[in-house]
């Protein structure tokens, strides 16, 4: 069910043919109002929301972003932009394998997410697992990404050293970063990133209000130690 | 002095002479709008010709547009008032006239009556793959950048800022949030690629945009290409900006950030409409004459499901069947991912029943006036030869 509601007030007149017509005016100007106004529509979910976690450059190997047509060529009926096709989920051997913490569900994930994986106790946390293909844009570009998310400003490059702690798996090692956001109801993010052998990039984010992402933090990191390919 | 100014003006804005000048200026200008069509596309030429005060054109070596013609606002305003000044000069009430009076009516409701289109008409797609159910439509012409809420688990709030607000510099706070957003470049049309070695950086500095190489495009003339709307935007919460972000009706990549832990959602995409009642797609039908390729119908089986009112039917939409409901009516216009998507046009138009009551009203007044003109002719041949 949807609830609509015209909002905010109006910056600019209406088309000025119209105004001139002095009966309609009234009429006419607050049409013109409705056409400029920030619209506000509350929509249930029908579908899962899109992917907030698909990491930067996810469009292609060289950092192409993803782009539903190319410019000017777009039918009037064509489906909205926003289609990304997800990538290919590894299979057999490319499969990366774990062990569940004790206490955690896990769901397939969909679209970009390989699977979804929620933490017992309650409170707003998540974690995702998305796999790419290639560099998927790099170490820092992918960390500022996320930091972005939070509203952190980027860091440089030489600076992640004093920030990654690395974690060892059995499918390599795993690079994570502890971030937390400013304001009064903090967004904590524990996000690590692995290269395995054949070529793949795999994100891990924990995701979540501050206060249940800390408890859970513990088990997540006993979660990337368990990682395995064989 | 003035008395007589005034009275001249008078006389001149109800003259016949105006009435036939606006008709001809009219008459050429839906000639010109005609021609234009192929150099601006239908609504470009439209808004051009007919929306217009002036149809102003850019002549080489100008660096300013200049007004070469009347536009059909202009012509249209003029003759409202010369019809209703003439009305209103020469009303008496000799029933003899009383067809002409109509006629001025009929002709007055038909320029009224493309006002209120202009003003009123609602023109928007609705696209459905098989199985899906879609509440909103999207405009053909007018982007939105949109801020989606996706912090609740059931429900989205959606923001959608319209394309003729986001002006270089302007500064929108969304109501009922903490956002405002920043515009710092705004493109009808651009042109995006993946940003080379030697390109410029770009002006995003997160998301995906700031791998891309953004270049200004001339605006989509022909009413087969479609714009990729783009701009650069920082989204500021709280004291905080969150950077600079490109979004773009061609870029696919979910771009979000988080503030005070809601997720927030940005995009570039067609302006949309909620409704308060939803559609699903049962089945696209293409159907071909047997044994050819030929086209023998397109249909929609849809099925409206409006809880407020109860309301929960299957509807057949084939061509020239439309649905009509809630004021509008659902046209089969297009289709397409291998005949399990369907495009259907959506028009509204409070507007629509005027053109035919002015020309009920005119025919009207054609027939009575002719009529009474004939009947008093047979009537003073009768007393002539009588006499």
């Amino acid at each position: 069910m949807i609830r609509i509601h015209p909002t905010l007030g109006c910056t600019r007149p209406g088309p000025a043919p119209l105004a001139a017509l002095a009966v309609a005016a009234g009429l006419l100007l607050g049409l013109g109002c409705d056409r400029d106004q920030v619209s506000h529509a509350t929509v249930a979910k029908e579908a899962p929301a899109p992917a907030p976690m698909a990491p930067a450059h996810a469009g292609g190997p060289q950092g192409m972003p993803p782009m539903a047509m190319p410019p000017g060529t777009m039918p009037p009926g064509a489906m909205p932009p926003g289609a990304l096709p997800p990538p290919p989920r590894p299979t057999g051997k490319g499969a990366l394998k774990w062990s569940l913490p004790k206490g955690w569900t896990e769901a397939p994930g969909s679209g970009m997410r390989y699977a979804t994986l929620t933490p017992p106790g309650g409170g707003k946390a998540e974690m995702s697992v998305v796999v790419l293909p290639g560099p998927a844009g790099g170490e820092a570009a992918n960390v500022n990404r996320w930091r972005g998310q939070i509203g952190l400003p980027p860091l440089e490059e030489d600076a992640l050293a004093a920030l990654r702690r690395k974690v060892p798996s059995r499918a390599g090692q795993v690079a994570v970063y502890d971030f937390t956001s400013l304001g009064e109801t903090r967004t904590r993010m524990v996000a690590g990133l692995l290269a395995t052998a054949d070529g793949n990039t795999w994100f891990f984010k924990l995701m979540g209000d501050a206060e249940p992402v800390g408890k859970a933090k513990p088990s997540f990191i006993k979660y990337l130690e368990t990682l395995h390919l064989d | 002095m003035i008395r007589r100014f005034a009275v001249r003006c008078w006389i001149l804005l109800a003259s016949l002479q105006v009435t036939i000048v606006s008709l001809v200026l009219l008459m050429a200008l839906v000639v010109l709008c005609t021609l234009a069509q192929t150099e601006l596309g239908t609504l470009g030429a439209v808004n051009a010709y007919m929306r217009s005060w002036l149809v102003m054109r850019q002549l080489q070596g100008l660096p300013f547009r200049l007004p070469l013609f009347p536009g059909g606002a202009l012509v249209g305003l003029v003759l409202v008032a010369n019809l209703s000044a003439a009305l209103v000069r020469r009303f008496d009430f000799n029933p003899r006239k009383f067809g002409l009076w109509v006629v001025h009516a009929g002709l007055i409701l038909l320029v009224a009556g493309e006002f209120v289109t202009g003003a009123f008409q609602m023109d928007a797609r609705m696209t459905i793959e098989q199985g899906q159910t879609v509440d909103y439509l999207e405009s053909y012409h007018q982007m939105e950048l949109a801020v989606s809420d996706l912090t609740d688990p059931a429900h989205t709030e959606e923001y959608g800022i319209p394309d003729s607000r986001l002006k270089e510099g302007a500064v929108i706070a969304l109501p009922g949030t903490p956002l405002t957003l920043k515009v710092k470049r705004f493109y009808v049309n651009a042109a995006l690629s993946p940003r080379g070695p030697n390109d410029p950086p770009s002006l995003a500095d997160r998301g995906v945009g700031a791998g891309v190489t953004l270049t200004e495009a001339p605006p989509a003339a022909s009413d087969k290409e479609v714009n990729a709307t783009s701009a650069f935007v920082e989204p500021v919460a709280g004291g905080v900006s969150y950077g600079t972000w490109l979004v773009s009706t061609v870029l696919g990549a979910p771009q979000t950030f988080i503030h005070e832990g809601r997720t927030y959602l940005l995009s570039m995409r067609p302006r949309r409409t909620y409704l308060p009642y939803s559609v699903t797609l049962r089945k696209f039908s293409h159907d071909i004459y047997p044994g050819t390729d030929i086209p023998k119908n397109f249909s929609s089986l849809v099925h409206l499901s409006n809880p407020a009112r109860g309301e929960q039917r299957d509807v057949l939409i084939y061509m020239n069947q439309p649905l009509r409901y809630d004021g509008k009516a659902f046209y089969q216009a297009s289709y397409g991912k291998g005949d399990t998507l369907s495009v259907l046009q959506v028009v509204s138009n409070p507007g629509w029943l005027l053109p035919y009551l002015s020309c009920a009203l005119i025919t009207l007044g054609l027939l009575l006036h002719f009529g009474t003109t004939l009947f008093n002719a047979i009537k003073r041949r009768q007393e002539q030869e009588a006499v």
